[in-house]
């Protein structure tokens, strides 16, 4: 067995390793065989950590390497990194930023003494194993899908000389990265982790290195820098309120000192942009010009899920404060808004986009409201959203690169061209919005947990209603006619199969095993004592006012779901005839009978109602409102 | 195990209580028409001559629409019968209309593709206003689950007479009642024909007219909730709810979407609000 000290090694420092390592060799097989390895082992890792936690860790370095200023001297050199990027493509406010965080960075140290160490540098329960779990699985499934995506799309743009080693090294060290951020404990470890991510991200948005990706990389490198501020701001808050730079000590011991909650309204905060919340959300919107792999990492196991970890692990530091409420105000705000917004989008991967940033709102907004009821709750959509997500983003890179398009309109009748990876989708969006998945599960928690509070759950109900219709509209697009005739699934590469299936399954399987996966998760996360507010009974969840009959449901759902598919293949012997047309068919389905006898191709589009949720309209107003929230939870720290 | 067998008993019985409600319904529009009107069994006999013709489609994929629509009605019917979570219910109810939706737009026809975008537009506008009713039920009774309502006490009614109010505007919405009967109204000749209907027919348009009924059921079910425990209002309530709907059906011509959006959320959600402020600062 491996100890601990072996095990954050291999989940932490490993990637890292592994992915310097690979940039230096760019062929492929050498690629193909680092990045499965590496994946497996990640996986492997986080397996074997189950079994760990809790438990707190501090590395002993040997003789002169002062874990302190080893941190200190790397923070460092990635501030220097985004000063040179922002020198390079002139950018007043990239260098503002992180000049101000490196002139923050030595100043710290100089004004506020580091306090004595012998604090736990990492730190692990539940919910870090969770969030590891999350990474170190689902994020090398979508790094083998990258495999194959990427020789596609390198031989698409038509490269001389292939960016792989530019691409899968980043990759790995996102992963490493994050693996790292959710296991540590002492905050400045947390802020080099926090940085290395926004790093990564930039690097991987810009792959393309075309003007418009470029732009896009920049604009997540400000934003995320302005994160990064904040957080060094927070830092210097808890050494000046605190005295203090370990996470757990700062959780059990704050309320005390002259600036009350501020250090943690700065944290939470900073969590909120690395989030893409509100007014924040276009570094992510933006991101989706990069290869699609990179989108399904950022929006699922990684990047977003920091800001709602932190969030997460600060929260019974919050228990019934102004914060808190005004986090679970801005929450349900988001989730409302942005899933208007994705109504009025026809591009897919813009409707998944908005859709992460509803559903990390809703997130939000459980952690605000506090209760153990919702915390279990965003527990649960934290697993499940990211099994989803992924899948679906998977799932539209395939898409993309085989129409060359990512417009909803596009994949009308995509069953008819690509059945399997249509019925994929499909099986996404289901996962989404169809009890009993795990989605549902957490939104119907949510929405108990939520209805002490009238204006959360006003805007939750409306948000939910907003969200059936992107979904429903998309599903029912991709089995739109022609229809194919006998299934026979479209050939891809066996690693894309491998992922899809892989998250479809996975999703299905946890999904029916929420209740045992439920009462193991909550127990020992956030707060070691927490009580669980649902018990398990015959595989489904009960607490005094509601129950949801987990298992009995998912047979039944899933023998319904059997039964229609059934009676679909039963369907096709039966008469099959052309669509209706006013009476003007004509023998070719679709065609009609237009003026003059002309034939004319029928046709309708999807209702995107742009005259109403309309981006250039609303955008302004939400990040206006955002901004007053964003003063509420500043104003909850004071 | 006897809660099972009147659920049963229940599932059984739903399609012939909604058959015999339309039946009623028709014969009251007949005479608000000064029409005589069909006999009060006519739906079933229409239900019966439906199965009867043969099995015609346009795409595969309706009969999953339409197989997926009927389970998750009646799914949430049973669970209403076993007196479960009620914003179970609803979730699982919701469903329903997703798979009818998917079901129509796999037709190419422009009719039916319209029908389903605008049959979104109602799930949209009476949505959140069916889900703020078991939170406000919460609120006054602390439980989600239908087996606590029937626990005694006053009836509902008394202090949730707001949220009452909004389940005749839900089932206006729902049975496609003018004046919002615009994802498929039941006078064919309009300008979109039967709109989310257009492509069904035969044994498939009587699946989904069965699983209406069971849907229609569910919510005046829904509505009988407000006078528990006690027979008559629970009789009562839902009949007056019906009753309120079948006359704004008479009296009043189709409105466009945003129409029915700004009565669902502009009249609906103030009413549900108020009602819930009034619940929680009240006392």
């Amino acid at each position: 067995m491996l100890g601990l000290r072996e095990l954050i090694i291999l989940l932490v420092l490993f990637p890292f390793l592994a992915g310097g390592l690979l940039s230096f060799f760019p062929n492929r097989k050498i690629h193909t065989f680092g990045v499965m390895a590496s994946g497996t082992l990640l996986g492997l890792g986080a397996f074997l950590l189950i079994p760990r936690v809790p438990f707190s860790f501090s590395p002993d370095l040997p003789g002169p390497l002062v874990p302190a200023a080893l941190v200190e001297a790397a923070d460092a050199f990635l501030l220097l990194l985004f000063l040179y990027y922002g020198f390079k493509h002139r950018r007043p406010l990239i260098q503002l930023l992180s000049g101000t965080q490196l002139l923050l960075l030595l100043f710290i140290p100089f004004y506020w003494p580091a306090p004595a160490s012998g604090h736990p540098v990492f730190f692990g329960d539940r919910l870090s194993l969770l969030l590891v779990l999350i990474i170190s699985l689902i994020g090398p499934l979508i790094v083998w899908q990258a495999l194959p995506y990427l020789e596609n799309h390198e031989r698409h743009l038509q490269l001389k000389a292939t960016r792989r080693h530019r691409f899968f090294p980043v990759l790995l060290l996102f992963l490493g990265a994050m693996n790292g951020l959710v296991l540590s404990n002492d905050l400045r470890v947390f802020y080099f982790f926090f940085e290395v991510t926004t790093l990564c991200s930039f690097w991987l948005i810009g792959h393309d290195r075309t003007a418009e990706s470029v732009n896009k990389a920049l604009r997540a490198l400000w934003m995320n820098s302005l994160a990064g501020l904040i957080l060094l701001l927070a830092l210097a808050a808890c050494l000046q309120n605190y005295e203090t730079l370990h996470l757990q000590e700062i959780i059990r011991g704050s309320s005390a000192g002259a600036w009350g909650l501020l250090p943690l309204a700065l944290l939470c905060l900073s969590g909120l942009i690395k989030s893409a919340q509100f007014p924040f959300q276009n570094w992510l919107l933006g991101a989706m010009v990069a290869p699609t792999p990179v989108s399904a990492l950022l929006h699922s196991s990684t990047m977003v899920k920091i800001g709602v970890y932190l969030v997460l692990r600060l929260t019974p530091a919050l228990q019934g404060t102004l914060l808190s409420l005004g986090l679970a105000v801005f929450g349900a705000f988001s989730f409302l808004a942005a899933a208007a917004l994705a109504v009025g989008q026809s591009n897919g991967k813009k409707v998944l986009a908005y859709s992460t940033i509803s559903n990390l709102g809703l997130m939000f907004a459980l952690a605000g409201l506090n209760t153990p009821e919702a915390l279990s709750a965003a527990l649960l959509l934290v697993l499940f959203h990211a099994l989803t997500k992924a899948l679906l983003f998977l799932g539209v890179g395939v898409i993309e690169q085989r129409l060359d398009s990512r417009d909803i309109e596009d994949m009308r009748g995509l069953y008819a061209r690509t059945p399997l990876t249509a019925l994929i989708m499909v099986l996404g969006i289901l996962m989404m919005i169809m009890p009993p998945f795990g989605l549902v599960l957490g939104k119907w928690m949510a929405l108990e947990a939520a209805t002490r509070n009238l204006p959360v759950v006003l805007l939750l109900a409306a948000g939910s209603a907003l969200t059936v219709m992107y979904w429903a509209r998309w599903a029912g697009t991709l089995l739109s006619q022609p229809f194919s005739g006998p299934f026979s699934p479209e050939k891809q590469p066996f690693l894309t199969w491998t992922a899809l299936t892989a998250l479809g399954l996975g999703g299905l399987f946890l999904g029916v095993s929420a209740p045992w996966l439920y009462s193991w998760l909550l127990t020992g996360a956030i707060v070691p004592e927490i009580q669980l507010p649902y018990t398990q009974r015959g595989g489904g969840l009960y607490n005094s006012y509601g129950a949801f009959a987990v298992l009995p449901l998912s047979l039944v759902a899933l023998l319904g779901l059997g039964a229609s598919i059934f009676f679909m293949r039963w369907a096709r012997k039966g008469n099959l005839v052309s669509p209706y047309l006013g009476g003007l068919e004509t023998e070719n389905p679709g065609i009609f009978r237009g003026p003059l006898n002309r034939p004319r191709q029928a046709g309708a589009k999807n209702y995107y109602l742009s005259t109403l949720f309309n981006e250039r309209r609303f955008v302004f107003w939400f990040n206006l409102t955002a901004v007053g929230l964003w003063l509420l939870i500043l104003a909850g720290g004071w | 195990m006897g809660r099972i067998f009147y659920t049963a008993l229940g599932l059984l019985a739903a399609p012939f209580l909604g058959g015999l409600l339309v039946g009623l319904d028709r014969i009251l529009t007949a005479r608000l028409q000064s029409r005589i009107g069909p006999p009060l069994f006519q739906p079933f006999y229409d239900l019966g001559k439906l199965w009867g013709k043969s099995r015609t489609l346009v795409n595969p994929w309706q009969a999953f629409g339409v197989h997926g629509y009927l389970a998750a009605a009646s799914i949430a019917l049973a669970l209403f019968g076993l007196q479960s979570d009620l914003l179970l219910i609803l979730f699982v109810q919701a469903v329903g209309t997703l798979f009818l939706v998917i079901g129509a737009l796999a037709s190419g026809s422009p009719y039916s593709q319209i029908g389903a975008h605008r049959e979104l537009l109602q799930v949209l506008a009476y949505e959140p206003l069916l889900l703020l009713v078991p939170a406000g039920i919460y609120l006054e009774t602390h439980s989600f689950r239908i087996v606590d309502l029937y626990q005694g006490g006053q009836p509902l009614l008394f202090r949730l007479p707001l949220l009452f109010l909004v389940l005749p505007l839900v089932l206006t919405i729902k049975l496609r009642k003018s004046p919002f009967d615009f994802s498929a109204s039941h006078q064919t000749h309009q300008e979109l024909v039967r709109g989310i209907l257009t492509d069904y027919s035969g044994p498939y348009l009587c699946l989904i007219e069965v699983a209406h009924y069971f849907e229609m059921v569910l919510i005046l079910g829904i509505c009988s909730l407000f006078w528990t425990p006690g027979w008559a209002g629970q009789i009562l309530l839902p009949a007056a709810a019906f009753l309120v709907t079948i006359l704004i059906d008479n009296s009043s011509a189709r409105l466009n979407w945003r129409w029915l959006w700004g009565a669902a959320w502009g009249i609906g959600l103030p009413l549900c609000l108020l009602n819930m402020i009034w619940i929680v600062w009240g006392y």
